[in-house]
């Protein structure tokens, strides 16, 4: 084993143990031996990789929403209806979520207490989103009319909804809610019955793939 | 903006806790001394927080700008998160009360949301620091602030579930059990950043796309424009 893949391998067993220990207590009262006894490395190592709890926190919060977004990206960028890459991409989204609950929480909920820099990264990543968004005013009836704010508002919402479930510790609930988040979304854009329609269309859908559970 | 019913009523400009008595001897009554420190406290918390954020803000900033000592703080609070805690509360108590007269005014709910946000952007933006006090700092603040922030957000959530009523099946059935939720979310979303921003100037700006954004649900894109825009 190259010394590289263990260098690697232990900043990733950090900033996983550091979202753990995080999501259960709150970043603020985590400690770096907190840290390094959950990944089982030394305090050392953790000094190799980071120059403090905060640099670390940043770097979770910077592995999650990449991995997250990555996902949203290969989801929905294959797709040429605008509609359904908005869904493709939530519900790449929320399953992210539901499968890396601790992970999620560090970039939505804990990287919003952690100080200016977390909430300046958080504020970016959502800008990669609203791109993905602004696209629904080229197929919008109205789309030049829509309030210039809209983007903002609707990732607003979603990221509320999914940050309460955070919160709550429900994070495995959120991906039943994704029919609900998709006419959320779509409303806007294409108004309330269209969005109903493409939005129950998906979840009667029979998958295909593998990646459709019965919502009824 | 201001809401022309108060003048008949003595409401005063500003919460009184945070409000300031003048430092210095003034022979008032021991029990209206003390509840006057404690205010003197909680605007002081607010002023030590604008100046250096929760983080950076030590007992002794806030006393200093409270101008009482700090066995006075100590006779009040056990610590900077209690006085923050105390500090919070009473500027959302007061935010809420001027979100609730404003829309308890209007007859319509269109109209009603419409006045209710205005009240709550005229506030945050005519107090800039306490902007920031109750939703920003108080995020970082640990998590009975956290808890309470959260409580305050989800109160909004009736406001707009009163806008329910007398609508069509049809309107019903576009509505989910979450909207309201994610239509405050998405609101505080767009008010908050740009206080984190330092941005307060662009809130009062804000009135007509966070009514339609949040009316169209209800009334459709048409409609809500055209309630956003009335002057």
């Amino acid at each position: 084993m190259s010394r590289g893949f263990i260098v690697s391998h232990q900043r990733a067993r950090i900033i996983a143990a550091l979202a753990q220990e995080a999501s259960e207590k709150g970043f603020h009262a985590v400690t770096v031996a907190d840290i390094v006894g959950r990944a089982g490395v030394g305090r050392n190592t953790f000094y190799e990789n980071f120059g403090s709890k905060e640099e670390c926190f940043l770097a979770a919060q910077e592995f999650a929403m990449s991995t997250a977004l990555e996902r949203v990206v290969d989801a929905a960028g294959e797709l040429d209806d605008w509609s359904r890459r908005i869904e493709a991409g939530l519900a790449a989204f929320l399953r992210y979520v539901v499968e890396e609950p601790a992970l999620a929480r560090t970039c939505m909920v804990e990287a919003l207490m952690a100080g200016p820099s977390s909430v300046r990264f958080y504020e970016e990543s959502l800008q990669a989103f609203v791109s993905l968004f602004k696209l629904g005013r080229d197929v919008s009836p109205h789309g030049e009319d829509l309030p210039e704010t809209l983007e903002e508002a609707v990732l607003g919402g979603v990221f509320w909804i999914v940050y309460q479930r955070l919160v709550m510790g429900d994070a495995e609930t959120i991906e039943a809610m994704l029919p609900e988040i998709v006419e959320f979304a779509l409303t806007p854009y294409l108004g309330a019955e269209d969005a109903r329609r493409i939005a129950a269309e998906r979840n009667g859908e029979v998958g295909s793939d593998g990646d459709q559970t019965d919502r009824g | 903006m201001r809401d022309p019913v108060d003048q008949s009523v003595e409401a005063p400009e500003f919460p009184p806790e945070l409000a300031r008595l003048p430092p210095g001897r003034h022979g008032l009554p021991r029990e209206f001394v003390a509840h006057n420190q404690r205010e003197r406290l909680i605007a002081g918390l607010a002023e030590a927080v604008a100046e250096n954020g929760y983080t950076g803000t030590t007992i002794a900033h806030i006393t200093r700008h409270a101008a009482v000592s700090r066995r006075t703080f100590y006779e009040h609070f056990s610590s900077k998160d209690e006085c923050f805690v105390a500090a919070y509360d009473s500027v959302m108590a007061e935010l809420r009360k001027r979100v609730g007269e404003a829309f308890d005014q209007e007859d319509k709910w269109p109209q009603a949301i419409r006045a209710g946000i205005a009240a709550m952007l005229d506030f945050l933006s005519s107090e800039p620091h306490l902007a920031r006090l109750s939703m920003v700092e108080a995020l970082v603040a640990g998590p009975v602030v956290v808890e309470r922030y959260d409580a305050a957000i989800q109160g909004l959530v009736p406001y707009f579930q009163a806008g329910r009523e007398g609508r069509s099946e049809e309107v019903l059935a576009g509505l989910s059990p979450t909207t309201e939720e994610a239509l405050v979310g998405g609101m505080v979303s767009l008010v908050s950043r740009r206080i984190f921003a330092n941005r307060t100037e662009e809130l009062e700006g804000l009135l007509p796309d966070l009514v339609e954004f949040t009316l169209t649900p209800y009334l459709g894109s048409t409609e809500a424009a055209k309630v956003a825009r009335q002057s």
